[in-house]
Protein backbone atom coordinates (compact mmCIF):
# COMPACT_ATOMS: atom_id res chain seq x y z
CA UNK A 1 0.00 0.00 0.00
CA UNK A 2 3.40 2.13 0.51
CA UNK A 3 4.19 2.15 -2.42
CA UNK A 4 0.95 2.70 -4.17
CA UNK A 5 0.51 6.15 -2.00
CA UNK A 6 4.07 6.82 -2.71
CA UNK A 7 3.62 6.52 -6.90
CA UNK A 8 0.30 8.09 -6.27
CA UNK A 9 2.31 10.89 -5.23
CA UNK A 10 4.93 10.45 -7.97
CA UNK A 11 2.49 10.51 -10.20
CA UNK A 12 0.66 14.23 -8.79
CA UNK A 13 4.23 16.22 -8.16
CA UNK A 14 5.14 14.98 -12.26
CA UNK A 15 1.65 16.39 -13.21
CA UNK A 16 2.02 19.30 -11.44
CA UNK A 17 5.69 19.89 -12.57
CA UNK A 18 4.55 19.74 -15.97
CA UNK A 19 1.89 22.07 -15.73
CA UNK A 20 3.75 24.59 -13.53
CA UNK A 21 6.22 24.77 -16.35
CA UNK A 22 3.86 25.42 -18.86
CA UNK A 23 2.05 28.01 -16.57
CA UNK A 24 5.00 30.23 -15.13
CA UNK A 25 5.68 30.35 -19.24
CA UNK A 26 2.61 32.25 -19.95
CA UNK A 27 2.44 35.35 -20.53
CA UNK A 28 -0.62 37.13 -19.07
CA UNK A 29 1.05 37.75 -15.38
CA UNK A 30 -2.41 36.43 -13.72
CA UNK A 31 -1.76 32.73 -15.39
CA UNK A 32 1.94 32.88 -13.70
CA UNK A 33 0.63 33.73 -10.49
CA UNK A 34 -1.62 30.75 -10.86
CA UNK A 35 1.33 28.53 -10.74
CA UNK A 36 1.67 29.22 -7.12
CA UNK A 37 -1.61 28.08 -6.49
CA UNK A 38 -1.04 24.95 -9.05
CA UNK A 39 1.55 24.15 -6.87
CA UNK A 40 -0.43 24.46 -3.47
CA UNK A 41 -3.37 22.39 -4.22
CA UNK A 42 -0.81 19.50 -6.34
CA UNK A 43 1.94 19.82 -3.13
CA UNK A 44 -0.71 19.45 -0.76
CA UNK A 45 -2.10 16.31 -2.59
CA UNK A 46 1.25 14.85 -2.77
CA UNK A 47 2.37 15.33 0.77
CA UNK A 48 -1.18 13.89 1.91
CA UNK A 49 -0.45 11.07 0.09
CA UNK A 50 3.13 10.91 1.10
CA UNK A 51 1.89 11.43 4.84
CA UNK A 52 -0.81 8.31 4.17
CA UNK A 53 2.88 6.14 3.15
CA UNK A 54 5.22 7.05 5.54
CA UNK A 55 2.72 7.31 8.58
CA UNK A 56 3.83 10.40 9.57
CA UNK A 57 1.24 12.70 11.08
CA UNK A 58 3.11 16.00 11.04
CA UNK A 59 3.51 15.73 6.91
CA UNK A 60 -0.49 16.27 7.04
CA UNK A 61 0.65 19.95 9.21
CA UNK A 62 2.86 20.49 6.52
CA UNK A 63 0.03 20.22 3.80
CA UNK A 64 -2.40 22.38 5.51
CA UNK A 65 0.51 25.19 6.13
CA UNK A 66 1.59 24.66 2.10
CA UNK A 67 -2.63 25.26 1.53
CA UNK A 68 -2.81 28.36 3.51
CA UNK A 69 0.62 29.93 2.21
CA UNK A 70 -0.29 29.24 -1.40
CA UNK A 71 -4.02 31.26 -0.76
CA UNK A 72 -2.11 33.74 0.90
CA UNK A 73 0.90 33.91 -1.91
CA UNK A 74 -2.13 36.13 -4.14
CA UNK A 75 -1.86 38.42 -1.95
CA UNK A 76 1.74 39.40 -3.33
CA UNK A 77 0.14 39.76 -6.83
CA UNK A 78 -2.92 41.84 -6.17
CA UNK A 79 -0.97 44.04 -4.19
CA UNK A 80 1.26 46.35 -6.39
CA UNK A 81 0.05 49.94 -6.36
CA UNK A 82 2.39 50.85 -9.16
CA UNK A 83 0.59 48.07 -11.30
CA UNK A 84 -2.00 49.88 -14.10
CA UNK A 85 -4.85 48.06 -14.27
CA UNK A 86 -4.84 46.05 -17.11
CA UNK A 87 -1.45 46.34 -17.83
CA UNK A 88 -1.55 42.52 -19.50
CA UNK A 89 -4.52 42.82 -21.63
CA UNK A 90 -2.73 43.98 -24.81
CA UNK A 91 -0.22 40.81 -24.37
CA UNK A 92 -3.06 38.72 -24.17
CA UNK A 93 -3.65 36.25 -27.33
CA UNK A 94 -6.88 35.12 -28.88
CA UNK B 1 9.81 4.35 -5.37
CA UNK B 2 10.73 6.75 -3.21
CA UNK B 3 14.36 6.79 -4.29
CA UNK B 4 12.15 8.08 -8.14
CA UNK B 5 10.27 10.18 -5.97
CA UNK B 6 13.27 11.89 -4.46
CA UNK B 7 14.90 12.28 -8.01
CA UNK B 8 11.82 13.61 -9.72
CA UNK B 9 12.39 16.60 -6.53
CA UNK B 10 15.81 16.88 -7.22
CA UNK B 11 14.74 17.58 -11.29
CA UNK B 12 12.16 19.57 -10.52
CA UNK B 13 13.58 21.94 -7.67
CA UNK B 14 16.66 22.56 -10.04
CA UNK B 15 14.68 23.73 -13.13
CA UNK B 16 12.83 26.10 -11.00
CA UNK B 17 16.09 27.32 -9.73
CA UNK B 18 17.17 27.27 -12.94
CA UNK B 19 13.64 29.37 -14.49
CA UNK B 20 14.23 31.95 -11.51
CA UNK B 21 17.71 32.64 -12.47
CA UNK B 22 16.81 32.96 -16.25
CA UNK B 23 13.42 34.95 -16.08
CA UNK B 24 13.55 38.59 -17.51
CA UNK B 25 11.13 40.04 -15.81
CA UNK B 26 11.54 40.58 -12.20
CA UNK B 27 7.73 39.98 -11.08
CA UNK B 28 7.78 36.98 -12.97
CA UNK B 29 11.08 35.58 -11.14
CA UNK B 30 10.06 36.57 -7.65
CA UNK B 31 6.73 34.65 -8.27
CA UNK B 32 9.04 31.38 -9.25
CA UNK B 33 10.66 31.81 -6.35
CA UNK B 34 7.42 32.21 -4.27
CA UNK B 35 6.56 28.73 -5.92
CA UNK B 36 10.46 27.73 -5.28
CA UNK B 37 10.15 28.34 -1.54
CA UNK B 38 6.58 26.10 -1.46
CA UNK B 39 8.38 23.13 -3.37
CA UNK B 40 11.39 23.10 -0.79
CA UNK B 41 9.05 22.47 2.04
CA UNK B 42 8.21 19.32 0.07
CA UNK B 43 11.91 18.88 0.17
CA UNK B 44 12.58 18.89 3.86
CA UNK B 45 9.70 16.51 4.08
CA UNK B 46 11.04 13.88 2.13
CA UNK B 47 14.66 14.84 4.04
CA UNK B 48 13.02 14.04 7.42
CA UNK B 49 12.66 17.56 8.65
CA UNK B 50 9.31 18.58 9.18
CA UNK B 51 9.88 21.40 11.60
CA UNK B 52 12.19 23.31 8.83
CA UNK B 53 9.77 22.22 6.19
CA UNK B 54 7.15 24.21 8.38
CA UNK B 55 9.78 27.16 8.62
CA UNK B 56 10.57 27.13 4.81
CA UNK B 57 6.63 27.28 3.49
CA UNK B 58 5.60 30.00 6.23
CA UNK B 59 8.91 31.97 5.42
CA UNK B 60 9.10 31.30 1.46
CA UNK B 61 5.44 31.23 0.98
CA UNK B 62 4.41 33.91 3.38
CA UNK B 63 6.89 37.09 4.61
CA UNK B 64 9.90 36.63 1.53
CA UNK B 65 7.62 37.24 -1.58
CA UNK B 66 5.45 40.61 0.05
CA UNK B 67 8.93 41.67 0.66
CA UNK B 68 10.49 41.19 -2.55
CA UNK B 69 7.34 42.57 -4.49
CA UNK B 70 7.20 45.45 -2.22
CA UNK B 71 11.11 46.09 -3.19
CA UNK B 72 10.61 45.65 -6.93
CA UNK B 73 7.47 47.90 -6.83
CA UNK B 74 9.44 50.77 -4.93
CA UNK B 75 12.41 50.49 -7.57
CA UNK B 76 10.61 50.13 -10.64
CA UNK B 77 10.79 53.21 -12.73
CA UNK B 78 13.67 54.37 -10.20
CA UNK B 79 17.41 53.29 -12.33
CA UNK B 80 15.44 51.83 -14.83
CA UNK B 81 17.59 52.74 -17.55
CA UNK B 82 20.64 51.66 -16.09
CA UNK B 83 21.75 48.26 -17.54
CA UNK B 84 22.69 46.25 -14.72
CA UNK B 85 25.66 43.75 -15.59
CA UNK B 86 27.37 43.27 -18.60
CA UNK B 87 27.87 39.83 -20.16
CA UNK B 88 31.03 39.19 -18.53
CA UNK B 89 29.83 41.31 -15.15
CA UNK B 90 27.14 38.13 -15.35
CA UNK B 91 29.39 35.71 -16.18
CA UNK B 92 31.67 35.96 -13.44
CA UNK B 93 28.74 36.13 -10.92
CA UNK B 94 28.07 32.59 -12.34
CA UNK B 95 31.07 31.46 -11.96
CA UNK B 96 31.35 32.20 -8.60
CA UNK B 97 27.91 31.11 -7.61
CA UNK B 98 29.12 27.56 -9.13
CA UNK B 99 32.18 27.22 -7.35
CA UNK B 100 30.58 28.25 -4.00
CA UNK B 101 27.73 25.41 -5.41
CA UNK B 102 30.02 22.43 -6.28
CA UNK B 103 32.46 23.74 -2.56
CA UNK B 104 28.99 23.08 -1.15
CA UNK B 105 28.36 20.24 -2.53
CA UNK B 106 31.60 18.61 -1.97
CA UNK B 107 31.91 19.88 1.74
CA UNK B 108 28.27 17.78 1.94
CA UNK B 109 29.31 14.44 0.13
CA UNK B 110 32.39 14.41 2.34
CA UNK B 111 30.85 14.45 5.50
CA UNK B 112 31.48 11.30 7.41
CA UNK B 113 29.12 8.84 7.61
CA UNK B 114 27.48 7.88 9.69
CA UNK B 115 27.37 11.74 10.61
CA UNK B 116 28.33 12.50 14.38
CA UNK B 117 25.20 13.13 16.05
CA UNK B 118 23.36 13.50 19.69
CA UNK B 119 20.59 12.85 18.55
CA UNK B 120 20.17 9.96 20.90
CA UNK B 121 21.24 11.77 23.77
CA UNK B 122 18.26 14.50 22.97
CA UNK B 123 15.86 11.63 23.05
CA UNK B 124 17.08 9.81 26.40
CA UNK B 125 16.77 13.62 28.25
CA UNK B 126 13.41 14.74 26.66
CA UNK B 127 11.64 12.99 29.51
CA UNK B 128 12.60 15.30 31.80
CA UNK B 129 11.90 18.39 30.07
CA UNK B 130 7.92 16.60 29.72
CA UNK B 131 7.75 17.27 25.69
CA UNK B 132 7.71 15.15 23.12
CA UNK B 133 9.12 16.89 20.32
CA UNK B 134 13.08 16.93 20.57
CA UNK B 135 13.30 20.08 18.54
CA UNK B 136 11.37 22.13 20.60
CA UNK B 137 13.34 20.71 23.29
CA UNK B 138 16.72 21.73 21.95
CA UNK B 139 15.12 25.02 21.34
CA UNK B 140 13.90 25.93 24.69
CA UNK B 141 15.67 23.39 27.38
CA UNK B 142 18.85 21.95 25.98
CA UNK B 143 19.80 24.97 24.29
CA UNK B 144 17.86 28.10 25.34
CA UNK B 145 20.34 30.31 25.55
CA UNK B 146 20.45 30.94 21.42
CA UNK B 147 17.06 31.00 20.85
CA UNK B 148 17.25 33.55 23.28
CA UNK B 149 20.04 35.37 22.18
CA UNK B 150 18.18 34.88 18.44
CA UNK B 151 14.89 36.34 19.31
CA UNK B 152 17.19 39.20 20.56
CA UNK B 153 18.60 39.99 17.33
CA UNK B 154 14.95 40.02 15.66
CA UNK B 155 14.21 42.85 18.03
CA UNK B 156 17.42 44.53 17.44
CA UNK B 157 17.11 44.08 13.65
CA UNK B 158 13.20 45.43 13.64
CA UNK B 159 15.40 48.85 15.85
CA UNK B 160 17.62 49.27 12.49
CA UNK B 161 14.73 49.17 10.18
CA UNK B 162 12.39 51.54 12.30
CA UNK B 163 16.00 53.79 12.50
CA UNK B 164 15.30 54.03 8.56
CA UNK B 165 12.62 56.61 9.47
CA UNK B 166 13.28 60.40 8.92
CA UNK B 167 13.91 62.06 12.25
CA UNK B 168 10.27 64.29 11.54
CA UNK B 169 8.49 61.13 12.03
CA UNK B 170 9.87 58.94 14.00
CA UNK B 171 8.02 56.89 16.02
CA UNK B 172 5.67 56.77 13.32
CA UNK B 173 3.58 53.99 11.27
CA UNK B 174 4.76 52.47 8.01
CA UNK B 175 2.85 52.45 5.18
CA UNK B 176 1.85 49.20 3.64
CA UNK B 177 -2.01 49.74 1.96
CA UNK B 178 -1.95 50.32 -1.40
CA UNK B 179 -4.14 53.66 -2.45
CA UNK B 180 -6.75 51.84 -3.64
CA UNK B 181 -7.41 48.65 -2.33
CA UNK B 182 -8.20 46.27 -4.81
CA UNK B 183 -11.74 44.40 -4.00
CA UNK B 184 -10.27 40.46 -4.36
CA UNK B 185 -7.43 42.08 -1.70
CA UNK B 186 -10.22 43.34 0.72
CA UNK B 187 -12.07 39.85 0.15
CA UNK B 188 -8.95 37.75 1.08
CA UNK B 189 -8.48 39.62 4.08
CA UNK B 190 -11.59 38.80 5.32
CA UNK B 191 -11.87 35.23 4.53
CA UNK B 192 -8.48 33.86 5.02
CA UNK B 193 -7.13 35.54 8.53
CA UNK B 194 -9.50 32.69 10.56
CA UNK B 195 -8.55 30.22 8.78
CA UNK B 196 -4.63 31.76 9.40
CA UNK B 197 -5.18 32.63 13.24
CA UNK B 198 -6.56 28.98 14.01
CA UNK B 199 -3.69 27.35 12.29
CA UNK B 200 -0.81 29.35 13.69
CA UNK B 201 -2.33 28.95 17.60
CA UNK B 202 -2.48 24.91 16.37
CA UNK B 203 0.60 25.77 15.37
CA UNK B 204 2.25 27.20 18.74
CA UNK B 205 -0.05 24.80 20.80
CA UNK B 206 1.06 21.20 18.87
CA UNK B 207 4.89 22.31 18.99
CA UNK B 208 5.52 20.83 22.44
CA UNK B 209 4.71 17.19 21.05
CA UNK B 210 5.00 17.61 17.40
CA UNK B 211 7.07 19.35 14.37
CA UNK B 212 5.59 23.16 15.05
CA UNK B 213 6.74 25.60 17.52
CA UNK B 214 7.35 29.40 18.06
CA UNK B 215 8.77 30.54 15.01
CA UNK B 216 6.45 28.45 12.19
CA UNK B 217 3.42 30.14 14.72
CA UNK B 218 4.55 33.71 14.66
CA UNK B 219 5.29 33.65 11.07
CA UNK B 220 1.78 32.32 10.69
CA UNK B 221 0.44 35.07 12.12
CA UNK B 222 2.37 37.74 10.85
CA UNK B 223 1.92 37.31 7.83
CA UNK B 224 -2.48 37.06 8.48
CA UNK B 225 -1.76 40.48 10.15
CA UNK B 226 -0.21 41.85 7.58
CA UNK B 227 -3.08 40.35 5.04
CA UNK B 228 -5.07 43.00 7.44
CA UNK B 229 -3.40 45.51 7.08
CA UNK B 230 -2.11 45.38 4.12
CA UNK B 231 -6.15 45.54 2.72
CA UNK B 232 -6.65 48.57 4.79
CA UNK B 233 -9.01 46.91 7.86
CA UNK B 234 -6.99 47.67 10.27
CA UNK B 235 -4.60 50.52 10.30
CA UNK B 236 -0.45 49.99 10.70
CA UNK B 237 0.57 50.42 14.57
CA UNK B 238 2.75 53.04 15.42
CA UNK B 239 6.31 52.35 16.16
CA UNK B 240 5.62 54.38 19.35
CA UNK B 241 2.61 52.48 20.92
CA UNK B 242 3.29 51.34 24.00
CA UNK B 243 0.99 48.41 22.81
CA UNK B 244 2.66 47.27 20.39
CA UNK B 245 6.30 47.58 22.08
CA UNK B 246 4.78 45.86 25.12
CA UNK B 247 4.30 43.08 23.06
CA UNK B 248 7.73 42.56 21.04
CA UNK B 249 9.60 43.31 24.93
CA UNK B 250 7.04 40.96 26.11
CA UNK B 251 8.57 37.35 24.80
CA UNK B 252 12.46 38.03 25.08
CA UNK B 253 11.48 39.48 28.60
CA UNK B 254 9.75 36.92 29.85
CA UNK B 255 12.39 34.48 28.81
CA UNK B 256 15.00 36.89 30.37
CA UNK B 257 12.85 36.93 34.02
CA UNK B 258 12.00 32.99 33.82
CA UNK B 259 16.03 32.27 33.20
CA UNK B 260 16.90 34.55 36.14
CA UNK B 261 14.33 33.24 38.02
CA UNK B 262 16.65 29.87 37.65
CA UNK B 263 18.90 30.91 39.93
CA UNK B 264 16.59 30.95 42.65
CA UNK B 265 14.19 27.54 42.37
CA UNK B 266 16.63 26.10 40.16
CA UNK B 267 20.17 25.11 39.25
CA UNK B 268 21.00 28.01 37.77
CA UNK B 269 20.41 30.22 34.69
CA UNK B 270 17.99 29.11 32.32
CA UNK B 271 17.26 25.89 34.49
CA UNK B 272 13.89 24.72 35.03
CA UNK B 273 12.60 23.59 38.32
CA UNK B 274 11.99 19.92 38.24
CA UNK B 275 8.62 19.38 37.00
CA UNK B 276 7.42 22.39 35.81
CA UNK B 277 9.86 22.50 32.59
CA UNK B 278 6.86 21.93 30.02
CA UNK B 279 4.46 24.25 31.74
CA UNK B 280 7.28 27.33 31.62
CA UNK B 281 8.31 26.40 28.61
CA UNK B 282 4.53 26.84 27.12
CA UNK B 283 4.22 29.72 28.71
CA UNK B 284 7.49 31.50 27.22
CA UNK B 285 6.46 30.39 23.58
CA UNK B 286 3.20 31.69 23.90
CA UNK B 287 4.51 35.19 24.72
CA UNK B 288 7.64 34.60 22.39
CA UNK B 289 5.27 33.72 19.45
CA UNK B 290 3.15 36.93 20.13
CA UNK B 291 6.58 38.77 19.82
CA UNK B 292 8.05 36.87 17.02
CA UNK B 293 4.45 37.34 15.01
CA UNK B 294 4.64 41.13 15.83
CA UNK B 295 8.37 41.46 14.99
CA UNK B 296 7.60 39.87 11.44
CA UNK B 297 5.25 41.95 10.27
CA UNK B 298 7.15 45.37 11.78
CA UNK B 299 10.22 43.74 9.74
CA UNK B 300 7.85 43.40 6.32
CA UNK B 301 6.45 46.51 7.17
CA UNK B 302 9.21 48.54 6.93
CA UNK B 303 9.64 52.30 8.53
CA UNK B 304 7.92 54.80 9.57
CA UNK B 305 6.30 57.03 6.40
CA UNK B 306 3.44 58.83 8.08
CA UNK B 307 3.84 61.17 11.56
CA UNK B 308 2.78 59.75 14.61
CA UNK B 309 -0.40 59.94 15.67
CA UNK B 310 -0.32 62.59 19.06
Amino acid sequence: MPEFLAAAALVILAVTAVALFRVLRSRVAAERMMAVQLLGTGGAGALLLLGAASGSPATIDVALLLALFAAFACVAFVLDPAEPAGEDSPEEQP
Amino acid sequence: MMVLLDLALAAWLLALALHVVMERNERSAIIAFLALGLLLGLVWVRLAAPDVALTEIAIGGGGTGILLLRAEAALRGRGKHEEGATRGGKLAVAAGCAVISAGLGFAVLALASPAPTLAPAASDAIAATGLGNPVTAVLLAYRALDTLLEKVVVLLALVGIWSLAPDGIWGGAPEVAPAAVPGPLAWLARILPPFGVVIGVYMFWVGADAPGGTFQAGTVLAAMWLLVIMAGLLPPPDAASPALRLVLVGGPALFLAIAFLGFIVADGFLAYPEGFAKPLIVAIEAALTLSVAAALAMLVAGPARKAPAR
